[in-house]
C-alpha cells in the first residue's frame, strides 16, 4: 500500500523551493529524522520533507500540489502529541510552527485569532496583559501549539470548570486536502445555521483539514484562587467527596485526584511528606474572593463527612505553588521508576471512578507491572501511568493492560481518551467506541479527503480510507 | 568494536539518559537557542538534539556524531542548564551533550591547546597586565583572538589586573578570627573583576574571617562545554586536591561566581564521584549564602530606610546552582524592591563570544536588552559573563548583587565576639 503514494522527487523540492522559500523547505537527514516523532513512544517515521509555510495561501498550494501528485501531508504543530500523529507513510512533514502570529485581540468581545503555530503559554503571557486568558491549560502548554490543541481537542487540570479546547473555538480557516479555503463557524456565542462543520474540525488530529487561523473565545482572569488538599483513608472515600462535590454544584476549577502509589511515587521525587493516607484530591477555586473562599468551606466540609484524614489549606502563592508542584510531579515520578511506561486517558462515568481505579490496579497485578493513577476525577478523566521500570520484557504487558483497561472503558461506557486523541496508537479502538458511528466517520474522511492525503494512517487505516 | 558501540562507551552513565528523554518538548521552551529565528529547525532545538542521539543509536541515522554537521548541531547547546529544572525524567541534557561533544574529533589543535592552557594563560597575561590589556584592545589583538579561538572582533573584553590570588596571600592576615574561608576565585573575578574579589575579602575580614586563596586552577566550566571531559577531569581532580586540604585544616570553601559554585557544588562530584569531591561540596557556600548565614544570625543586619528599585536578572547559572531564593531575599532585606528578568544574555558562558554564535548570541538577549534599557534600572546579576554581555549591549549599570548590598550593611560587632 505504501507504493499508492508518490515518493518526493527533485522536482517537487523544486517546486517547494520556489514556492516557499529555499530557507523554509529542508531535506536534510537531520531534520527529517528530528521530525520523525512526537512524544509518544512509538518507531521513527521520517518525512521525505518539511516543509514551513507562512501563509494560508501557501499551505493551499502545498496542499494543492500534493493532492494532485499523491504526496501524504503531515500537519505539525509543537511536536507534543502522545498519540503519535507521525508521518508513517513518509511525504510532506508540514511545520506551522513559523504560522506563529497573533492576528487580532478582540478586548471587548474577550475573542482572539491566531496563526496555528502560537505556543499556548505564550499566547497566555500576551493575553495576560489583558486581564483574559484561554484556560484549557495541558501538561505540554509550554510548547504546544494552540493548531495542536485544537487539533487534538486538548485540556488539562482545569476542564472541570473551563471545559476543553473544543468549548473555545468560535471560528476556524481551514486548508481542505484538494487546497481549497473555506471559514468555518463565526465570532459569536451561538448561532444555529445548519451542520456543525466547525466542531467536527475539532479532535481530527490533522485527517480533515490544515487549520491556519483559529478564533478563540476567551475567559477573564480569575480575581481569586484557594488551593487545597485533602487526603483520605480510601480511595472510596476520595471518589465519594468527588461525587458529592459535583452533584452539590459547588463551582471548583480542579479536582485532582492521586493515588497511594502515586503519592508515594511524589513524595520521594519531590522531597516532600505526604500524610499516610490512600488517595488525595487536590480541589481549587476561582471567582471573586468571597466566592472562591465560600465554595473552598464548604468543599472542606465534604471532605469532613468523608473523613478526610488531613487537610491543607494554601496560605499564600508560595504554598498553592508548592500544592501544585505535588500534583505536577507524578508524571516525571512515574518516569523515575524506569523508562518503560505508557499513560492511558480514558474517561468515565462519575459513578465508575472507583470501578475504574479498581481495575487498573487488578490488571497491574495480573500483568505484574506498576500502575498507580492521577486523574482529572472532576470530569471524570483517568490517567493510569502503567510502568515495567527498565524492564524490556515487560514492554508488551504495558500495552496488554492498557488495552484490556481501554477495552472495558468501552464496555462500561467511557472513552477511550479524554485529552490526548487516537493517533496512530488508539486507532483500533476506534471502532470499537463508535461501532456505526464510525462508518460515517470515515464516509466523512473519505467525502473530504478521497485520496486520504492528509495524515494517513491517523485516526483511520488507509486501506479503509482507499477500499 | 563498532563505531557505535565505542561512542556508546565514550558517553558512559550518560548513555541511558538518551532513552529516558520522552520528547515532551519541555526542555525546548526554556532553552535559548531552542527559541531564536532559526529554531523553527527541529534539529536545532534541545529535544531535537537528543533525538538525534535516540536515531543514531537505533542506526536510524547515518550520519555518525563525529561527524561535522552532528556536531555543529551540538554545539547550540551551550550548557546554561536550564533545561535540568524542567525535565519530567530528569535527562541530564548537558552532561550528555558535553560528551558528545568529545566525539569531535576535529576540534582544532590549537584551540584545544588553547582551551586547556586557557588558565595558565590568563594568569601569564595578569602578570603584565598593561601590556597585555594594549595587545587586548588593539586590532592585532583581537584579530589573533578571532583566528586562532574564534573570539570575535565585536567582543569588548574586560581587561586584565593583578591576580587576587596573589593578593589575597599577600595581604596581611588578622590575628584573631571566628573561622577560615578558603577562596576559589575562577579566572574572571582572579584576573579580570579583581575589585570584585576584593570587596568580598574586606567584607569577610570584617565579619571576622581569615581568608586564603589555596592553589587552585579555573573551574573548568569551559572545557566542559567544549566537551575537554578528560581535561575537565584533571582540573576538577587537582582543585579538589588542593581544597579538600583547606577544609581538613578547618575552612570552609567560598566562592562569588555561579560558575565556581556550580563546578564545586554539582560538576565536581559528578565528575569525579570521590569522597573528597562530596566533602569538598558539602563544604562550599557562596558569598551570599554567608551573608544570608550572618543575618539570620543577627551579625549582620540592613539600613532599611532607603528603599531603592532594583533589576534581578536571574541568570542561567545561578538558577541551576539553586542560589536564586538567597540572593533576592538578601537584596530584598537590604531595602532593594525588586523587578525580576528572568530572560537569558545569550552569552553562554563563552560561547556567545565566538564569532559563529555571535549574532545569535545577541538575538537570544535581545529582549532582556532592550527591556533593561526600557526600564532603565541598576541591574543585579551574580554571573560574571552576563555582566559582561550586559554591560556591551545596554545603558544600565550591572553588578554583582554584593555591591549592591555591601554599603547597607551593619555589622553588630557584639556578635563577633566568638574569635577561635
Amino acid at each position: 500500500m505504501t507504493s499508492y503514494f508518490s515518493r518526493i522527487t527533485g522536482r517537487d523540492v523544486e517546486f517547494f523551493e520556489k514556492l516557499l522559500g529555499g530557507k523554509n523547505v529542508s531535506i536534510e537527514e537531520e531534520e527529517l529524522v528530528a521530525n520523525a516523532v512526537d512524544a509518544y513512544p512509538g518507531g521513527f517515521y521520517k518525512p521525505e520533507i518539511v516543509l514551513w509555510p507562512t501563509s494560508s495561501e501557501e499551505v493551499s498550494e502545498i496542499l494543492k500540489y500534493s493532492y494532485e501528485k499523491r504526496i501524504p501531508v503531515y500537519p505539525k504543530g509543537g511536536s507534543t502529541g502522545l498519540t503519535g500523529t507521525v508521518p508513517i507513510y513518509g511525504g510532506v512533514l508540514l511545520s506551522l510552527t513559523k504560522m506563529n502570529k497573533i492576528v487580532n485581540i478582540y478586548e471587548e468581545d474577550m475573542q482572539v485569532t491566531v496563526q496555528p503555530g502560537i505556543i499556548y503559554d505564550r499566547l497566555n503571557k500576551e493575553l495576560e496583559k489583558y486581564g483574559l486568558f484561554f484556560p484549557p491549560d495541558p501538561s505540554s502548554g509550554s510548547w504546544c501549539t494552540i493548531g495542536g490543541m485544537v487539533a487534538s481537542n486538548s485540556s488539562g487540570l482545569k476542564a472541570v470548570k473551563y471545559g476543553t479546547t473544543r468549548e473555545y473555538v468560535l471560528g476556524l480557516e481551514v486548508v481542505l486536502p484538494e487546497g481549497r479555503i473555506i471559514r468555518l463557524g463565526t465570532r459569536t456565542f451561538k448561532y444555529s445555521t445548519g451542520f456543525d462543520l466547525l466542531k467536527m474540525m475539532i479532535g481530527s488530529q490533522g485527517t480533515l483539514g490544515v487549520f491556519t487561523e483559529i478564533t478563540l473565545r476567551l475567559r477573564n482572569l480569575p480575581e481569586y484562587y484557594q488551593t487545597a488538599l485533602a487526603f483520605f483513608p480510601s480511595v472510596e472515600s476520595a471518589v465519594k467527596t468527588v461525587y458529592q462535590i459535583v452533584r452539590r454544584g459547588l463551582d471548583v476549577a480542579a479536582v485532582e485526584f492521586m493515588d497511594e502509589k502515586m503519592m508515594k511515587a511524589v513524595a520521594e521525587y519531590r522531597k516532600i511528606d505526604l500524610p499516610e493516607s490512600k488517595a488525595m484530591l487536590l480541589i481549587e477555586t476561582h471567582g471573586t474572593r468571597l466566592a472562591a473562599s465560600e465554595t473552598m468551606e464548604k468543599c472542606i466540609r465534604i471532605f469532613e463527612e468523608n473523613n478526610a484524614v488531613d487537610i491543607r489549606v494554601a496560605r499564600d502563592a508560595e504554598e498553592r505553588e508548592r500544592f501544585w508542584a505535588a500534583r505536577k510531579g507524578a508524571y516525571p515520578a512515574t518516569l523515575r521508576l524506569g523508562k518503560y511506561m505508557l499513560i492511558s486517558d480514558i474517561v468515565v462515568p462519575l459513578s465508575k471512578l472507583y470501578d475504574a481505579v479498581q481495575k487498573s490496579y487488578e490488571l497491574g497485578e495480573e500483568y505484574g507491572i506498576h500502575s498507580s493513577t492521577i486523574g482529572h476525577f472532576g470530569d471524570g478523566n483517568l490517567h493510569v501511568h502503567w510502568s515495567a521500570g527498565n524492564n524490556k520484557d515487560k514492554i508488551e504487558d504495558l500495552h496488554k493492560a492498557n488495552d484490556k483497561l481501554t477495552k472495558w472503558t468501552i464496555e462500561i461506557g467511557g472513552s477511550i481518551s479524554g485529552e490526548h486523541g487516537i493517533g496512530t496508537e488508539k486507532k483500533k479502538f476506534v471502532k470499537e467506541q463508535f461501532r456505526e458511528a464510525f462508518d460515517l466517520m470515515l464516509k466523512i474522511k473519505k467525502s473530504i479527503d478521497p485520496r486520504c492525503v492528509l495524515s494517513p494512517g491517523v485516526i483511520f487505516d488507509l486501506e479503509e480510507v482507499l477500499s | 568494536m563498532t563505531v557505535t558501540k565505542l561512542f556508546e562507551r565514550e558517553l558512559g552513565e550518560y548513555f541511558e539518559d538518551i532513552w529516558k528523554c520522552i520528547r515532551c518538548g519541555f526542555c525546548n521552551s526554556v532553552c535559548p537557542t531552542s527559541n531564536t529565528s532559526q529554531s523553527y529547525l527541529a534539529s536545532l532545538t534541545s529535544r531535537g538534539r537528543i533525538i538525534l542521539l535516540q536515531a543514531y543509536f537505533q542506526d536510524l541515522l547515518s550520519k555518525s556524531l563525529d561527524h561535522e554537521k552532528i556536531q555543529e548541531l551540538m554545539e547550540y547547546c551551550f550548557g546554561c542548564r536550564r533545561c535540568l529544572e524542567v525535565c519530567p525524567p530528569g535527562v541530564r541534557i548537558p552532561n550528555l551533550i558535553w560528551r558528545v561533544k568529545k566525539l569531535n574529533r576535529r576540534q582544532g589543535f590549537l584551540k584545544k591547546i588553547i582551551f586547556t592552557n586557557f588558565g595558565r594563560m590568563e594568569k601569564l597575561f595578569s602578570n603584565f597586565p598593561s601590556l597585555s590589556n594594549l595587545f587586548l584592545h588593539s586590532y592585532i589583538g583581537k584579530t589573533l583572538l578571532e583566528a586562532t579561538i574564534g573570539v570575535s572582533k565585536n567582543i569588548d573584553f574586560p581587561s586584565f589586573n593583578r591576580s587576587l590570588e596573589k593578593w589575597i596571600n599577600n595581604k596581611r592576615k588578622p590575628a584573631n578570627y571566628r573561622g577560615r574561608l578558603a577562596y576559589f576565585i575562577d579566572v574572571f573575578t582572579n584576573y579580570h573583576e579583581v575589585a570584585l574579589g576584593r570587596e568580598v575579602v574586606e567584607l569577610v575580614e570584617k565579619l571576622g574571617y581569615l581568608v586564603t586563596a589555596p592553589p587552585q586552577k579555573e573551574a573548568g566550566t569551559l572545557l566542559l562545554e567544549e566537551g575537554l571531559i578528560d581535561e575537565a577531569y584533571k582540573v576538577a581532580k587537582e582543585n579538589v586536591e588542593s581544597l579538600y586540604e583547606s577544609v581538613r585544616n578547618g575552612a570552609k570553601i567560598i566562592t562569588s561566581s555561579p560558575a565556581a559554585y556550580l563546578a564545586l557544588k554539582k560538576d565536581y562530584p559528578e565528575l569525579l564521584g570521590d569522597t573528597k569531591s562530596r566533602i569538598v561540596s558539602e563544604n562550599t557556600l557562596d558569598i551570599i549564602e554567608l551573608l544570608l548565614k550572618e543575618y539570620e544570625n543577627g551579625v549582620i543586619d540592613f539600613d532599611n530606610v532607603l528603599e531603592n528599585q532594583l533589576v534581578y536578572h536571574h541568570s542561567c547559572f545561578t538558577k541551576a546552582s539553586g542560589l536564586t531564593k538567597n540572593i533576592k531575599h538578601i537584596l530584598e532585606s537590604s531595602g532593594y524592591r525588586l523587578k525580576e528578568i528572568d530572560k537569558c544574555c545569550g552569552i553562554g558562558g563563552i560561547w556567545g563570544l565566538n564569532k559563529k554564535h555571535y549574532n545569535l548570541s545577541i538575538e537570544i538577549g535581545s529582549n532582556l536588552f532592550n527591556e533593561l534599557n526600557r526600564i532603565s534600572l541598576p541591574v543585579a546579576s551574580q554571573s560574571e559573563t552576563c555582566r559582561i554581555q550586559i554591560k556591551n549591549n545596554t545603558l544600565v549599570e550591572v553588578k554583582h548583587p554584593l555591591l549592591f548590598v555591601k554599603n547597607r550593611l551593619k555589622i553588630d560587632k557584639s556578635r563577633l565576639s566568638s574569635f577561635t
